[in-house]
């Protein structure tokens, strides 16, 4: 051994008694650099418990637990972090769709229990709650795109003088784009009243595989082509990216997927067992609930049998929705796929008289999905005038191939779909249209974008407007006379309105055409039948199997729900395909802690 | 008309809901649609519920009557009056009621105003006020269901 090798502890002992080179250790903790990535704050009232924070998290540092009752758009859990795994990267916070998640600049905590280093930001209180420095999402900077691919329209001036599609559709290109926006967070599967299997399909399209996004989308819809048009669209109400941006274009997507095939039963890879053998369902109305309801059943071996009163099943999406929004083609095509699966289509047939007591003979189950027929009247005198017309007649008439006319001038009284519709129709048959409406624009129950479409085909609408009376004129047309309207408070919710006195409009039309809603009418059930399920404002009421006060008749759709939407008859659909399987012994009564409405598959 | 005292008046009135509770109790066993009957009959018992109140203003106890301001919505004001008939749907049962609440509050203010007698006139106000209730308690209903779109 050298002599400088056996010295060289020495030497290094002597280093300890020599200036040190580093910085002197100052009192106190040095504070965060402003952007530091420290402690994560979040706040728990804008947070929507999407969990894309959890989902990116490449450390799975973050569990979504639940801290509030799940309401729409906010699924009640909130992120817990685990600091043993976070590596402090921020991902989560540059993800976070809501913009709730931050990270303060405190970067110091010293504690004897390990667990405390789990928290919930937001929840579990913490000294840096609130605070101002830290990391923060940059302004304009976001991982996911903000904006919808735009859809494509005719131009307002070319759609008023024709039937044909108004919404153009995605092409490929712009549906994988659109597509790739979702962060499949699934928020939107809750607020589905059919439960859709929502970010599966949406990820399918992304993936470029259509015929899976097909199949995930017949799990639970037999109608989506009808969905992908005109769905109300309660998922996209809630969809996580609209929180900050706009909602991901879901109807357009579903749209696009259904509208590429042609032959669907040469694409869907159903598998389910067919325990339905040997047993016989009746349903009664081709609306999309009773669809749903033959289509789940036939393809589980069932033999089902639906008598329509009308030449054509679709109920409303058939006789009321216009062409230009949902056309014969889409319809055909989803029928035709209930024939493929065996379900025996019995059309022109009203069932009436003692029909329904012989049905329940016949069959083991029969489903009412007969929705609203009959409109309510205006109730203001001139009413039984030539002329004042029903939307409901005028739109069935015109769905159906009859001659219509409206003249040169009408107005429509309501502010629904049905009266939007109406007024649309009315613009295409060549008339100036007006619509007369009780309450503000804001309470119109009409989709939004149906008011703006109507508005830019020149629909003018006259807000807080009460009709009083409708009298003949000279040379034979109708003076509709309306009074304005003030809104005056009420307790259970929106305004009403109500009429100044002694101011008169006049205003003269060809047609007057009523559209402020529609009841049920029971008049084709025995009285004896009908008094233990309905009541008298006509609605039905059903148990979580979707099974009314009669033993074995099942009810959905318009006449039970209180939504009266598509997506929601197919939902009691969904619900009656369950409940008539349970009724039958075929699977097992529904536990306290499943969802009303099923969430299935069929494949 | 002519009533001598606040007795003769309170007993007119009461005789006018018995009336009421007669008529309804009547469509009820004519209507044939389903949970109509129900509807009917339970708006019979509300009229025994106003009569039991009057009873109560006639034992002297003022506060049976509505307090305050009576809102208006003034919906059946300018709607067509219907005849009750077998085959009437909810929306006829509701303009019907309307209509037979607005009668009687009408009938009220015409008395208020015949009168000279200032303490008959207040409690012909107060009645017209009760009926006013009455109807609005249809409006609001015919508001919500039957104007829900409108
Ligand atoms: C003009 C209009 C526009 C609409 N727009 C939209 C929209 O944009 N988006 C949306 O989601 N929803 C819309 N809706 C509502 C939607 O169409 C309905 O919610 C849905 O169709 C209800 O389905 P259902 O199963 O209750 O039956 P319905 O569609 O109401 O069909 C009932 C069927 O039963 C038949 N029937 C009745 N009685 C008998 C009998 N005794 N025997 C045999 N058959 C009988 C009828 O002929 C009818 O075909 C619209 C409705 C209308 C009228
Ligand atoms: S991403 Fe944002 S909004 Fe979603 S759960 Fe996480 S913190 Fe909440
Ligand atoms: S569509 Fe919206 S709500 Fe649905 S999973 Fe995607 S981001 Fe979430």
């Amino acid at each position: 051994m050298s002599l400088k090798n056996t010295l060289a502890p020495f030497s290094a002992w002597m280093q300890a008694f020599s200036k040190p080179f580093t910085v002197p250790d100052e009192p106190g903790v040095r504070p965060g650099a402003p952007r530091y990535r420290g402690w994560h704050i979040n706040d728990r009232e804008t947070c929507i418990g999407c969990g894309t924070c959890a989902e990116i998290c490449q450390n799975v540092a973050i569990d979504m637990v639940p801290v509030d009752e799940p309401t729409k758009g906010d699924s009640g859990l909130r992120p817990k972090v685990d600091y043993g795994r976070c590596c402090w990267c921020a991902l989560c916070v540059d993800v976070c769709p809501s913009g709730s998640l931050a990270m303060s600049n405190e970067y110091v905590w010293v504690d004897h229990d390990g667990d405390a280093f789990r928290y919930t930001p937001g929840v579990d209180e913490k000294p840096w709650d609130g605070a101002e420095l830290g990391w923060r999402k940059d302004e304009g900077f976001d991982i996911v795109d903000h904006e919808r691919v735009p859809m494509g329209h005719l131009d307002p001036e070319e759609r008023i003088h024709t039937w044909a599609e108004v919404v153009v559709g995605y092409t490929e290109e712009e549906a994988r784009r659109e597509a790739a926006r979702c962060v499949e967070c699934g928020l939107c599967v809750a607020a589905c009243p059919a439960h859709m299997h929502i970010p599966d399909y949406i990820a399918a399209i992304r993936d470029g595989d259509d015929v899976r996004a097909l199949n995930v989308i017949y799990d639970n819809n037999s109608m989506p082509e009808m969905c992908g048009k005109v769905c109300t669209r309660r998922c996209e109400s809630v969809c996580s990216i609209g929180v900050n941006g706009d909602p991901l274009a879901i109807r357009w997507l579903k749209r696009y997927v259904t509208e590429r095939f042609d032959d669907l039963k040469s694409v869907l890879d159903v598998d389910v067992e067919r325990v339905g053998e040997g047993r016989k369902i009746a349903v009664i109305g081709g609306g999309p609930s009773g669809i749903t309801v033959a289509y789940y059943l036939a393809i589980r071996g069932f033999e089902v049998t639906i008598h329509e009163a009308l030449p054509q099943l679709g109920g409303a999406t058939f006789f009321g929705i216009p062409k230009y929004r949902f056309p014969m083609p889409s319809l055909e095509k989803q029928i035709k796929l209930l024939e493929d699966a065996g379900v025996k289509i019995v059309t022109n047939h009203r069932v009436e008289g003692d029909e329904l007591r012989r049905m329940l003979e016949e069959n083991d189950a029969v489903f009412i999905g007969t929705g609203l027929m009959k409109p309510y009247r205006l109730g203001a005198e001139g009413e039984d005038l030539p002329g004042v017309v029903y939307a409901l007649d005028l739109l069935r008439d015109k769905n159906i191939g009859r001659e219509v006319e409206v003249g040169e001038r009408v107005v429509v009284v309501g502010g629904g779909n049905v009266a939007i519709d109406a007024a649309r129709v009315s613009r295409r048959l060549g008339a100036e249209v007006t619509i007369a409406y009780r309450r503000r624009i804001v309470d119109m129950p009409a989709d939004d974008e149906e008011i703006e479409d109507a508005e830019a085909e020149g629909v003018e609408i006259i807000p807080q407007a009460i009709p009083l009376r409708v009298e003949r004129t000279d040379d034979g047309r109708l003076d509709f006379v309306w009074g304005p309207a003030e809104m005056v408070p009420s307790d259970r919710g929106r305004p009403r309105p109500k009429l100044i006195e002694g101011v008169e409009h006049h205003m003269v039309v060809d047609r007057v055409i009523v559209a402020i809603g529609q009841s049920a009418d029971h008049s084709w059930m025995p009285p004896d039948i009908a008094e233990k399920v309905a009541d008298a404002k006509g609605w039905i009421t059903v148990d979580h199997n979707g099974m009314t006060g009669h033993r074995g008749i099942f009810a959905g759709g318009d006449l039970v729900n209180d939504t009266a939407d598509a997506i929601s008859a197919i939902a009691d659909g969904l619900r009656a395909v369950e409940g008539i399987q349970r009724f039958l012994g075929i699977l097992p009564e529904r536990e306290e802690t499943e969802p009303e409405i099923p969430v299935i598959t069929v494949r | 008309m002519q009533f001598d005292s606040i007795e003769e008046i309170l007993d007119f009135a009461i005789g006018k809901e018995m009336e009421a509770h007669d008529m309804y109790m009547d469509i009820a066993g004519k209507v044939k649609r389903p949970g109509l009957e129900k509807t009917f009959l339970e708006l019979a018992q509300m009229e025994l519920g106003h009569k039991a109140r009057l009873e109560q203003v006639k034992a002297g106890d003022l506060s049976g009557f509505a307090a305050g301001e009576v809102q208006n919505l003034k919906i059946s004001d300018h709607l067509v009056d219907v005849k009750p008939h077998p085959n009437m749907d909810y929306q006829e049962a509701l303009l019907f009621a309307m209509k037979a609440e607005q009668r009687a509050h009408d009938l009220y203010v015409d008395l208020a105003r015949a009168t000279s007698d200032p303490g008959l006139r207040e409690l012909f106000k107060g009645l017209a006020k009760e009926e006013l209730k009455h109807k609005l308690f249809f409006e609001t209903e015919y508001d919500d269901v039957i104007l829900e779109g409108n």
